[in-house]
């Protein structure tokens, strides 16, 4: 049996698994709580409960001490719930997010495009009476039927139009989800999913230069903002740096150049990988961090950066941002933390990236 | 209608802030510059002390009323260590030889740490650090005392306890840990937060702690136990006040860098060298192992170690200059350290032996590369020696590294056979050094280590000239009682005596 976990000051709601604790849930969630020892000795991941019961497990006594039980305290690296509980954690409340209800929705699809051999987009017109209202660069999970499950998708269009929303679908080899939309998905299916997702949006209330990495099938979330922004009139420079292997894999190609040409805040620069020495091509050569460092000068202080796409491209671009002046609190991305990351030896160096 | 409005609850950082803030006011009758006079000569340029993020939001009470419920818990649990004769349920008493190291060389360097950071405290501008340090500067004196508290239930039955604060300065085996903190504490502010606050507290800590407290556990030593959870809880705090502060460094500044890498590179192979001790002490000294000091290497120094310099190199930070040859030297280090402590063992204030046939195989298991090939015929040899009545005892003197203080007994990172010494001349006079890389310490700042108190040196000087017998007075040494053999000790017979007490009815 399982219990709902809600964590102010964000309002974020997860579910934890009997026996569970409440951070490897939160990790799981994707929701960065500080910790550090992982079991019950250094109380770096004393939290509030506010409401609700939790049994302290292996918390040791010297680190989370009898006033602070009875005041309500405990360790989320040990602690796990005995009923719904809210805590309050030491995380910082993001002026720009809406902190919006996750609900469900259904709606049919409206429109299928091959947008590169690989990259299927696809339109889902919502019902007229119910909307969704979601900040761009989140996120919805797509519910298939079949015993597939639920698949998270960003949403590659702007919030403005909040009935018909788009997805842009890699298919994944050996994937049963993604298999199923690149071959049987049809036009007039219905559909249902939840959402908005996740953190990862445009912090507009810094009001500094903005620059997005991405590459792969990472390009919906900072399509989505790019459109979000442009439409509603910010004027510091946009700059997308937009990495793929080849020319043909390059979706959004045109629509991004004639952008460019509309907002003169807005710079785009696309950049190929893969590109065989005989082509057209005249633009960037080589990776997207390597792009951005050219672009910049390496000097990408004064800015924030939003970066989306495969692993390899995320690590390298924040080095080079880093190596260029611009540091974790400045650099955002959207983190998909697996189990085996939770597994995995890291330092407590960087907390967000 | 008008309506009250709920007021917005603050979140932990806005709270702290409020909580703070008037720590950090502008100063009206002085300039800053005469406030703080250290803080620039380093060369570490700071633009922006705001950007300095409180790493642990700790106010002053509740830290207070945190710290001063750890003192009830742990000296409840002395207390009842010592009512019970907690002491003769130690695995032997040949395993206070690990604690004795632990209180000469150790404990004063919590102190010294602690006098470190209320200087540091003082001498960083911004609130925020200040109270940190300051916070930090408590925790070690606390830690300090409560070692030696802990330690004291045993001096009360067992010899080479008794003058732990003189011996720190005299002794020799001691200078690793007094120079290290020495040099530390005699450095600018940001120098001293990457030795302590970077690379003992994160780098090297767990390599220290874990290793102690786990032997401690294992060996039935419920006083250390509770010594380390109740330090624990502070270390974390400790662990990121040091990485704050070169996230700081390395964030405000890109001049910066090359400075912190020298540091890195200086501070962690001190550490290294440092902590030799505590692998001969994991390898020799526990009579019930933990695990090999190579191990402990692997897991918390490798595994831990490479991932934070995996995060550092996205400033540009590179591993240590000495990180190769340090994990070159970790299948050699604590047998060479090992077997100088013991063949200079009439000069120690602990007992060491001749490791028995069992432990000489868990050597061989752990150590399979090196052990049977270069230290099992050594140790059988010094054990024959001892069979035939003329046990090996070293009575030369080796050259101390002036950097390190330790014997030159270390042997090249690629040739175990062969000694590693370094030389330098400056101003005409000689100085030597176990490696390169303590020579490199040497030579960037040769005017600040010809200043370092060797004191074996002092056994040639006035007013000992070279007598060993008052030596051993000047460093609080009883000949035959403290030093020596474990097997042939009073430490021994007593503990045999005590133990055989608790479960005979002998009245002898």
């Amino acid at each position: 049996m399982s219990y709902e976990l809600t964590i102010e000051p964000t309002g974020q709601v997860i579910e934890v698994e009997d026996g569970q604790t409440i951070l490897d849930a939160a990790l799981r969630a994707g929701v960065y709580l500080p910790h550090a020892c992982g079991h019950g000795l250094c109380a770096t991941c004393k939290v509030q409960v506010v409401d609700g019961e939790v049994d302290h497990g292996e918390a040791s006594s010297f680190a989370l001490m009898d006033f602070e039980r009875e005041e309500d305290q405990c360790l989320t690296c040990c602690a796990t719930l005995e009923s719904d509980i809210t805590i309050e954690a030491d995380i910082e409340e993001d002026p720009d997010s809406e902190n919006l209800v996750v609900q469900d929705f259904s709606g049919v699809i409206s429109r299928m495009e091959d947008l590169t051999p690989t990259i299927k987009g696809i339109w889902i017109k919502l019902d007229d009476v119910n909307p969704m209202h979601f900040q761009a660069g989140q996120y919805v999970n797509v519910n298939f039927s079949n015993g597939i499950g639920s698949r998270a998708f960003s949403i590659a269009s702007a919030p403005l139009h909040a009935n018909e929303i788009e997805l842009n679908i890699r298919i994944v080899p050996g994937g049963q989800a993604t298999t199923y939309v690149h071959e049987k998905m049809r036009v007039g299916d219905e559909l249902t999913f939840s959402g908005p997702y996740g953190r990862f949006f445009v912090k507009k209330s810094a009001q500094v230069p903005v620059v997005f990495m991405a590459g792969g099938s990472g390009l919906s979330s900072p399509r989505s903002m790019i459109l979000d922004l442009l439409n509603e009139g910010f004027e510091l420079p946009i700059t997308l740096i937009y990495g793929q292997r080849s020319q043909e894999e390059l979706y959004y190609h045109d629509e991004f150049l004639a952008l460019a040409k509309q907002y003169s805040n807005f710079h785009y620069v696309p950049t190929l990988s893969d590109e065989p020495e005989v082509s057209s091509w005249q633009g960037e050569k080589g990776y997207v961090h390597e792009a951005a460092k050219r672009h910049f000068n390496n000097d990408f202080r004064d800015h924030k950066a939003y970066l989306c796409g495969p692993p390899l491209m995320i690590d390298a671009s924040i080095t080079a941002l880093m190596q260029g002046r611009l540091f974790e609190r400045d650099i955002y991305m959207e983190k998909f933390i697996s189990a085996a990351d939770a597994q995995q030896v890291r330092s407590p160096l960087f907390k967000s990236i | 209608m008008d309506m009250k409005v709920k007021q917005k609850k603050l979140n932990k950082k806005e709270k702290y802030t409020v909580q703070t803030r008037d720590l950090g006011w502008e100063p009206t009758y002085q300039s800053k510059d005469k406030i703080f006079p250290y803080v620039e000569y380093e060369g570490i340029k700071i633009h922006d002390w705001d950007k300095w993020e409180d790493p642990f939001r700790l106010s002053m009470d509740s830290y207070w009323k945190y710290q001063a419920e750890k003192e009830r818990k742990y000296y409840a649990i002395l207390d009842s260590f010592a009512q019970t004769n907690g002491h003769l349920n130690l695995t032997s008493a040949r395993y206070l030889s690990a604690i004795k190291i632990f209180q000469q060389a150790i404990t004063p360097g919590e102190y010294a740490a602690h006098k470190g950071f209320a200087r540091a405290g003082r001498e960083f501008p911004g609130a925020g650090t200040q109270v940190a340090c300051q916070m930090q500067s408590i925790d070690e004196i606390r830690h300090a005392q409560t070692q030696v508290h802990g330690v004291s239930n045993y001096n009360k039955y067992y010899n080479g306890f008794h003058d732990f604060t003189q011996q720190r300065d005299r002794i020799w085996y001691t200078s690793l840990a007094r120079s290290f903190f020495d040099d530390a504490t005699s450095a600018g502010p940001f120098e001293f937060m990457i030795a302590i606050g970077f690379s003992f507290e994160y780098v090297l800590t767990n390599l220290l702690f874990v290793p102690f407290m786990s032997g401690a556990a294992y060996n039935g030593d419920i006083a250390s136990v509770t010594f380390g959870f109740s330090a624990q809880s502070d270390e974390a705090r400790h662990m990121t006040l040091g990485l704050e502060c070169i996230k700081f460094m390395l964030e405000q500044d890109p001049d910066n860098l090359p400075i912190v890498q020298g540091w890195i590179d200086k501070w962690f192979w001190r550490g290294i060298r440092l902590l030799s001790l505590v692998g001969s002490m994991m390898d020799y000294m526990l009579p019930k192992k933990v695990m090999s000091w190579k191990e402990a290497w692997q897991i918390y120094g490798v595994e831990n170690g490479g991932a934070l310099f995996n995060d550092l190199a996205r400033y540009g930070i590179r591993p240590p200059k000495g990180w190769e040859d340090a994990d070159k030297a970790m299948d050699h280090v604590s047998h060479q350290l090992m077997l100088g402590l013991h063949q200079w063992n009439f000069g120690t204030s602990f007992h060491t032996d001749v490791p028995t046939e069992e432990e000489m195989d868990w050597l061989s298991a752990k150590y399979p590369d090196t052990f049977d090939k270069y230290y099992r015929p050594r140790w059988n040899f010094m054990k024959e020696q001892a069979e035939k009545g003329k046990p090996f005892k070293n009575m030369g003197l080796p050259k101390l590294c002036q950097v390190c203080q330790s014997p030159g007994l270390y042997t090249e990172p690629d040739d175990p056979t062969m000694l590693c010494h370094r030389e330098t001349v400056f101003e005409n006079e000689k100085y030597q050094f176990c490696s390169d890389h303590c020579m490199d310490i040497f030579n960037n700042e040769p005017e600040k280590y010809v200043q370092a108190y060797l004191p074996m040196n002092q056994l040639f000087q006035a007013p000992l000239y070279g007598d060993l017998n008052a030596w051993m007075d000047w460093v609080s040494l009883r000949d035959g009682v403290d030093n020596g053999d474990y097997e042939l000790s009073e430490d021994k017979k007593n503990f045999d005596k005590w133990r055989n007490d608790v479960k005979s009815n002998s009245v002898d």
